[in-house]
């Protein structure tokens, strides 16, 4: 007799998404089974990694946010990890022109219809967060927030050539080379004062649009920075232009975007430093958007007997969560 | 651009299997009077996440050719369960065990082929040579674990220093030595122990698997070994993330597809 395999053990459940003729498969997280009027939480691949990303940081992540009352979905989109499809050839490019938006968006509907959720919070990192921004224009309704860990808004190159990559290299490791990379940072930042601080011709002007109708929504956004290779803070590297500033400046007066810059962290934020964090900022910011008992439609009876009032029952689950 | 859209319903199934209390993510391609059955023993930890793609696309490719296929995850590694940290050599051997027993229960008999890549050829030698399987197909098998996880080690350093300022760079002796003097280290969001980097020296092949055909002729089974070259990134170490894994494979599964088919063939002659 073959022993079947198990579709879930205790906390996670393997999910298939097959609607609209795409399948999709992922992991469900949660910390009680019921999913009904629950905010819930969707985490994207980060380019070509598969769902748990990298050093299996977004299982930690999904399992911490299912145990603070979110029901959290590791996805892979088409063509990626164990989901049906085959990976564009030119994956970043498909990624940067925002081509996964309507499938992810349809997911995220499929994903709240199904599990009849209040609405989902989009998790991205890196490319991550970029198909979670053209994603959630697409589902406004369904999208309650988005988690961005050190998005980008330039079309990056997704191979570097040879002679680049060369440079780089030498440059870290020898003292002529970093004096040489000095040099070159300072004439990068003299051409870019020159510019005017005007919007690199590799800007991402789809994405930034996007961005803009995003926050000028007022839809809730928490932006995790982490250290970039000669930069300080959240200020990028001599000579590269600001991102953060510009998308900042132009989020208007209605924007909902906390900016969070993780120290002793890497651009994964998978060490110890980084996952700590991102979790533990992400679910005080859930609570503040979004508190895992608001449920719109759904009446859960109260200690007494009756039906609670919304409060009361944002109280309940929030002792709940607190022990 | 090429769409991953798909309609296709894969004959794929994933689930846990229960082993010493976590459970071990399974994914079984199907397929009905398989001509063979392999157990694919995977890239190993952060490697994992790097040569998932190909390893998936290898699996639906020799399940396209009427061989069944079942991949994991090891314990404390990607969808299985586990705490990283607390794993030894010996659970991820058992972890191979749990899977053979499991794939002896599956309906119809097939022979079935062992077939690791780097820490995964080291564990699946292992297991062949402990008797378990008809054939054995090895990719890039390093001299021992050590050898392995001392090269992730380097990478990771490498990249690490694109991302550190000057002062604060640390050679690679500086982490071995924190490896070797402290009880961890970080590694791509992995926890090293100091157990695991030292047990891993022990972590080989037994000598007469260093050709395959001292391997064969010792096992009296079918063993290929294959080394695979930088093109095969990234299944092995290199490459372009995001851009590698779309690539043509087909030079490397064609061939190891067809030696899977002809020793399963010759394995099921002598059966007969």
């Amino acid at each position: 007799m073959n022993q079947a395999l198990a579709q879930s053990i205790p906390g996670r459940e393997l999910i298939e998404l097959p609607g609209q003729g795409v399948l999709v498969r992922g992991t469900l997280h949660w910390s009680r089974p019921e999913t009904e009027g629950r905010i819930g939480i969707a985490f994207l691949n980060s380019l070509s990694m598969p769902r748990t990303a990298t050093g299996d940081s977004a299982v930690y992540w999904a399992e911490c946010l299912a145990n603070a009352g979110y029901p959290s979905f590791r996805l892979d989109l088409p063509g990626l990890g164990d989901s049906g499809g085959v990976i564009p050839a030119e994956l970043l490019d498909y990624i940067n022109a925002g081509e996964y938006a309507s499938v992810v968006a349809a997911k995220v509907k499929e994903l709240v219809e199904r599990y009849r959720l209040s609405g989902l919070v989009l998790v991205g990192h890196c490319a991550g967060t970029v198909t979670a921004m053209y994603a959630a224009v697409n589902c406004t309704r369904e999208c309650k927030g988005l988690v961005l860990m050190d998005p980008y808004f330039h079309l990056p190159q997704a191979v570097r050539p040879a002679v680049r990559r060369g440079l780089s290299e030498w440059a870290l490791r020898s003292r002529f080379g970093g004096l040489l990379s000095n040099l070159y940072d300072r004439m990068r930042t003299v051409r870019l004062a020159l510019r005017g601080n005007g919007l690199p011709q590799n800007a991402n002007t789809k994405l930034l649009l996007c961005w803009k109708k995003l926050v000028s929504s007022g839809m809730p956004i928490i932006f995790f920075k982490a250290p970039a290779r000669r930069a300080t803070g959240t200020k990028p590297r001599p000579g590269e232009f600001d991102y953060l500033s510009y998308v900042l400046g132009v989020a208007g007066p209605n924007n909902q975007v906390q900016v969070k810059f993780v120290e002793d962290t890497d651009h994964s934020f998978a060490n110890r430093t980084g996952r700590a964090v991102v979790a533990r900022d992400t679910k005080q910011w859930l609570l503040q958007i979004a508190p895992p008992g608001e449920m719109e439609e759904v009446v859960l009876p109260s200690p007494h007997g009756s039906a609670g009032t919304h409060e009361e029952l944002k109280q309940l689950q929030l002792n709940c969560l607190h022990g | 651009m090429e769409s991953p859209s798909s309609d296709v319903r894969l004959s794929e199934h994933a689930g846990y299997l229960p082993v010493a209390g976590v459970h071990l993510y399974t994914v079984l391609h199907e397929v009905e009077n398989p001509v063979a059955r392999v157990l694919l023993v995977g890239p190993f930890a952060s490697a994992r996440h790097n040569a998932y793609l190909p390893w998936v696309r290898w699996a639906r490719y020799l399940a396209g050719r009427h061989i069944e296929v079942i991949r994991y995850d090891y314990r404390g590694v990607g969808e299985s369960t586990g705490i990283f940290e607390e794993m030894t050599f010996d659970d991820w051997a058992e972890d191979i065990e749990v899977l053979l027993a499991w794939l002896q229960t599956r309906p119809g008999s097939a022979p079935l082929v062992l077939h690791g890549l780097e820490i995964g050829a080291l564990l699946a030698g292992r297991a062949f040579h402990h008797g378990h399987g008809d054939a054995l197909l090895l990719w890039s098998p390093p001299a021992n674990a050590h050898r392995a996880l001392r090269s992730t080690l380097l990478r990771w350093i490498n990249l690490e220093r694109f991302s550190r300022p000057a002062d604060d760079r640390r050679t690679a002796a500086d982490y071995i030595q924190e490896l070797e003097q402290e009880s961890f280290i970080e590694v791509e969001g992995y926890r090293w122990s100091r157990a695991l980097w030292r047990a891993s020296e022990q972590i080989d092949l037994p000598p007469f698997m260093a050709d395959e055909e001292s391997a064969s002729s010792a096992c009296g089974r079918p063993v290929h070994i294959v080394q695979l070259e930088r093109q095969a990134a990234p299944l092995v170490k290199g490459g372009f993330v995001g851009y590698d894994e779309a690539k043509d494979f087909d030079w490397l599964f064609a061939p190891n597809c067809d030696w899977i088919t002809a020793s399963s063939r010759r394995v099921q002659g002598m059966m007969v």
